[in-house]
């Protein structure tokens, strides 16, 4: 079992100014001091996620986390905190992971006296009214009933593969719930969520930029009014084997078909074999670029879609985003692979040649010119991922749940920059595999799809555009590459249907 | 080459941040050089201390509103893709290596006015990244397979939009709202266009020509780098690019003088969605009226209007209620959206919106949220330069529209001035029944 803990970071800001961390206590406080940033950023980080959501109260972590940011307090309407927060171009919020939720928000120092007291309001003393409950439920349904269902197959081929991966583990529902297990969320539920959960031994602090140097002790002291205790997390969850190729599909009027697939791994940020495989990653599949190995296989060469991609951890609204989000933390990650809607007749092929591509360099290796580019090119985009205070303030937190020190930035580059091409091809061969994985699929004709499958029967493309000869005569390699789906791994849910 | 230099005084938070107060002499912080190069090339310098970053910005002032020929919709957005395909020094294999090598993030995006390639580094590449700038916008290259190919990317980016219905309404709301203007599609364009787009390689070749030119054509720099160093780099590369822009020939929009209502069915399911859509004024921050109207969205539908309270946390009968009253460099929409709970509904939030509309006309709005909502916009401006990126990317749209950022100040100075009186007299004269186009969006299961 891991053992997490939580640290004290300071940080460099990529060689500028940092002050030296002046937390009042070395546990229980991240803090990243940048003079003369004229914002402040706070992030409260409490130990919760929707692991912890009850069975058959699965939502409740994230309904009560956005009733703390999106309802009123005990003495102050919500309608009020946002006229409140209008004329400062402020707000906070939350977020909801599986292991963590984090209250939010960032505020010109000008502004941090309207802004402190209504923060620490909102955590302390919520109102849990009826009026922002109602809302926020509905919202939540209106999210899984129709948006996520009927608005993006992106999103939805993603949840699906997800809630496949962790089936039967506190990881295996949605953060957002089930459109049930929300209808049977109650107010009181909320309140003894809130009770349990965010406690004085449950949070850390996170404040980043121009703050006065008071001000985490005057945070830490007022927080002093939340209850004592330190609840007790569930066990990391420990995803069943995979057996084969498992499909789950999802049936529905649809354009194109979207298709994620991988698998559970047991690599975390910080481990030795993390650095290696994020370098890997990179070259085979980085988020939102064209250096992406996928990407030029199936986009560049063929023109399939609109991008391919792959993660060794996880990483939310991929489509919006094009760096990773920090706050999502785990204790268990995946292996993914993303291929973004393709025209259903080139949806057994994209499949096949994804799969290939990653059979091929779990067998192959990585090459040292491969190796070489990936490392110098991570070296430097690595800075990309946390630009403002507040993305760094982020991953910093990030960092104390994985217990790493210093700053991640680069902390990253350096482990990247010492790597062998050795360690690299060595953590794909015990990390990476390609027979074992659950698929998600959203798509029309779903059984259509599934006898394909079963039958790996050909695939053929034709093209409506000129291709030149090896990418031709590779086409016939994949569109035969055997992907031995057998009887009984191929699941098929009407849209409808789902995350009831 | 003409330099000119503006330099503010960085009062409010001591400077040396990448965020500052510009104090009394206008709201943008930081101290900025115009250069125009003898071909017509203009180059916005900002330099900014952010930790050895810095951002590359090339705005083309061409976007889906330049595809004024038949059968071309979508085309602007498509020669984006076109534009990440080499060159004959640099082939598209090896201007993707040494960006990688970089460590760049780079990308680009088109709009209705505009579209812009940018680019993050480290300050130490600036050379090799004006010599790959420099050589893609003057010598592009590419053979008819590559663009063929690219056009299958770029189907696949409109299937990959299309399953949401807001994707859905837009379209039908322009074409709705424009019969004469290219603002009447949207930036991905009409599908059978871009069906098309593979057979149009002679035509790329004739709209890189006409439109990627230097006089069209504007680049911001920001970061940690050395203006003079900077300027001298992009003259030897971009010296030699040869003028010759051509202008669209977009016709004019006539005056609207009928309300317009369309209903649209969406394959699929979704809330009931709502857009009342104005025509609106081009951008002009010396017009008091046209700027006070520009403001209206946030006053009569932000989170603390009286319709927002109303329908979203009192009756609880939209999902959201907002609206954009942006800029644009013809005249365009000013569109207020609403997702409704229930379809019955629908008709009352319309009367809700007119009320307000009705409300706003006749009485004047109260000091008190007038300011409120001034110093609203002065945070959320200076709250959105924390990095060389989003200082660029924020003036993209403003450097497209009038060509430099002169505009920014004149636009919040301007702000200052709105009144109750100019917002009544911004909401008789653009927010009119007849100006107006109305879309809902219902799904069919």
């Amino acid at each position: 079992m891991r053992t997490f803990r939580y640290t004290c970071i300071t940080a460099t800001l990529l060689g500028m100014i940092m002050a030296a961390c002046s937390s009042p206590s070395a546990n229980d406080a991240v803090l990243l001091p940048v003079k003369d940033d004229p914002t402040i950023s706070f992030s409260l980080w409490f130990k919760v996620g929707s692991q912890c959501d009850p069975e058959g109260k699965e939502g409740l972590a994230a309904m009560t986390a956005a009733m703390l940011t999106r309802g009123g307090t005990v003495g102050k309407s919500y309608e009020d905190i946002l006229d409140a927060l209008y004329p400062l171009y402020a707000e906070y919020g939350s977020s909801c992971d599986k292991e963590m939720t984090v209250i939010s928000g960032r505020v010109h120092r000008d502004n941090l006296e309207v802004y402190y007291p209504l923060l620490t309001d909102a955590l302390l003393h919520p109102g849990f009214r009826e009026e922002d409950f109602s809302r926020i439920k509905s919202e939540s349904l209106n999210m899984l009933e129709k948006t996520l269902r009927y608005s993006s197959d992106e999103e939805l081929g993603k949840a699906v593969f997800y809630n496949a991966v962790y089936d039967g583990t506190n990881y295996g529902h949605l953060n957002l719930g089930t459109v049930s297990s929300l209808n049977s969320i109650t107010l009181d539920d909320i309140r003894a969520f809130y009770e349990k959960w965010y406690t004085r031994g449950n949070i850390v602090i996170g404040i980043a930029g121009g703050y006065d140097s008071e001000l985490p002790a005057r945070l830490r002291k007022d927080l002093e009014a939340l209850p004592e205790g330190a609840p007790v997390l569930p066990e990391a969850p420990q995803p069943g084997d995979i057996s084969g190729l498992r499909f789950t599909m999802v049936e529905k009027e649809c354009n194109a078909t979207a298709i994620s697939f991988g698998f559970p791994i047991d690599v975390l940020r910080g481990d030795d074999d993390f650095w290696a495989l994020a370098l890997f990653n990179s070259w085979f599949g980085e988020h939102r670029n064209s250096s992406s190995h996928l990407y030029q296989v199936i986009r560049e060469a063929r023109g399939m879609n609109y991008g391919d991609y792959s993660y060794i951890e996880i990483f939310p609204n991929g489509g919006r985003r094009s760096m990773p989000a920090p706050n999502n933390a785990r204790r268990q990650q995946l292996f993914e692979v993303w291929l973004r809607p393709v025209q259903h007749e080139y949806r057994h092929f994209a499949l096949r040649a994804a799969v290939r591509e990653l059979q091929m360099v779990i067998e192959n290796g990585m090459t040292q010119e491969q190796f070489e580019l990936t490392q110098q090119f991570l070296n430097k985009y690595a800075l990309h991922y946390a630009t403002t205070t507040s993305e760094r303030l982020g991953y910093a937190i990030d960092a104390a749940f994985y217990g790493l020190d210093g700053d991640y930035t680069e902390l990253f580059r350096s482990k990247i920059e010492a790597l062998t091409l050795q360690q690299v091809n060595d953590a794909i061969h015990r990390h990476l595999q390609h027979e074992n994985m659950q698929v998600g699929i959203v798509t029309m004709d779903a059984q259509s799809f599934a006898d394909d499958l079963l039958r790996d029967a050909p695939s053929p493309v034709t093209y409506s555009t000129p291709k030149p000869d090896e990418v031709l005569e590779e086409d016939k390699a994949i569109a035969a590459y055997p992907l031995k789906v057998e009887d009984g791994n191929i699941r098929i849910v009407p849209v409808d249907k789902i995350f009831n | 080459m003409r330099t000119l230099m503006y330099v503010f005084l960085l009062l409010l938070c001591g400077g040396g941040a990448l965020m500052a107060d510009s104090g009394d002499k206008g709201v943008f912080p930081y101290p900025y050089s115009v250069s125009t190069l003898d071909n017509g090339l203009t180059i916005i310098t900002i330099p900014t201390s952010s930790g050895g970053l810095m951002s590359y910005y090339s705005i083309v002032r061409t976007g889906a509103r330049d595809e004024y020929e038949k059968g071309k919709t979508g085309f602007a957005h498509f020669f984006e893709h076109m534009m990440f395909r080499g060159t004959k020094n640099y082939p598209a294999s090896m201007y993707d290596r040494m960006v990688t090598e970089m460590g760049a993030d780079a990308n680009a995006y088109t709009t209705d006015d505009y579209t812009a390639y940018h680019m993050s580094f480290a300050a130490e590449d600036l050379e090799t990244v004006v010599m790959l700038e420099s050589d893609r916008f003057q010598y592009l290259a590419y053979e008819e397979a590559a663009f063929q190919t690219e056009a299958g990317a770029v189907y696949g980016e409109y299937r990959k939009n299309r399953s949401n219905p807001w994707s859905v309404l837009f379209e039908d709301l322009m074409k709705t709202a424009f019969t004469r203007h290219t603002y009447g599609h949207t930036t991905i364009g009409f599908e059978a266009d871009i069906k098309a787009m593979p057979g149009l390689y002679e035509y790329s070749k004739e709209f890189f020509s006409r439109y990627y030119r230097p006089e069209n054509v504007v680049l911001v720099l920001t970061g940690d780098f050395d203006s003079e160093k900077a300027l001298s780099l992009i003259e030897s590369h971009y010296g030699s690019w040869k003028p010759g822009y051509q202008p669209p020939a977009i016709e004019a929009e006539p005056e609207q003088t009928a309300e317009r209502s369309v209903q649209v069915d969406y394959d699929g399911k979704t809330l009931p969605l709502l857009v009342v859509a104005y025509k609106a004024p081009a951008l002009d921050a010396s017009n008091r009226t046209m700027v006070a109207g520009s403001m209206l969205d946030d006053l009569m539908f932000g989170e603390t209007s009286a319709i927002y309270k109303k329908l979203v946390l009192q009756q609880q009968k939209v999902q959201f209620i907002s609206a954009g009253f942006g800029f644009n460099r013809d005249p365009q929409l000013w569109s207020v959206y609403a997702m409704v709970k229930d379809a019955a509904d629908i008709a009352y939030v319309r009367e809700e919106i007119d009320r307000t509309v009705a409300q706003y006309r006749s009485t004047p709005v109260e000091e008190k949220h007038l300011t409120a909502l001034k110093k609203r916009l002065k945070y959320s401006f200076l709250m959105n330069l924390d990095t060389p990126d989003k200082v660029a990317g924020g003036l993209a749209r403003y450097v497209a529209i009038t060509g430099g950022i002169e505009v920014v100040d004149a636009l919040y100075a301007m702000y200052e001035q709105v009144t109750p009186s100019d917002i009544m007299a911004a909401v008789e004269q653009y927010l009119n029944p007849e100006r107006r186009t109305i879309v809902t969006l219902q799904g069919r299961k």
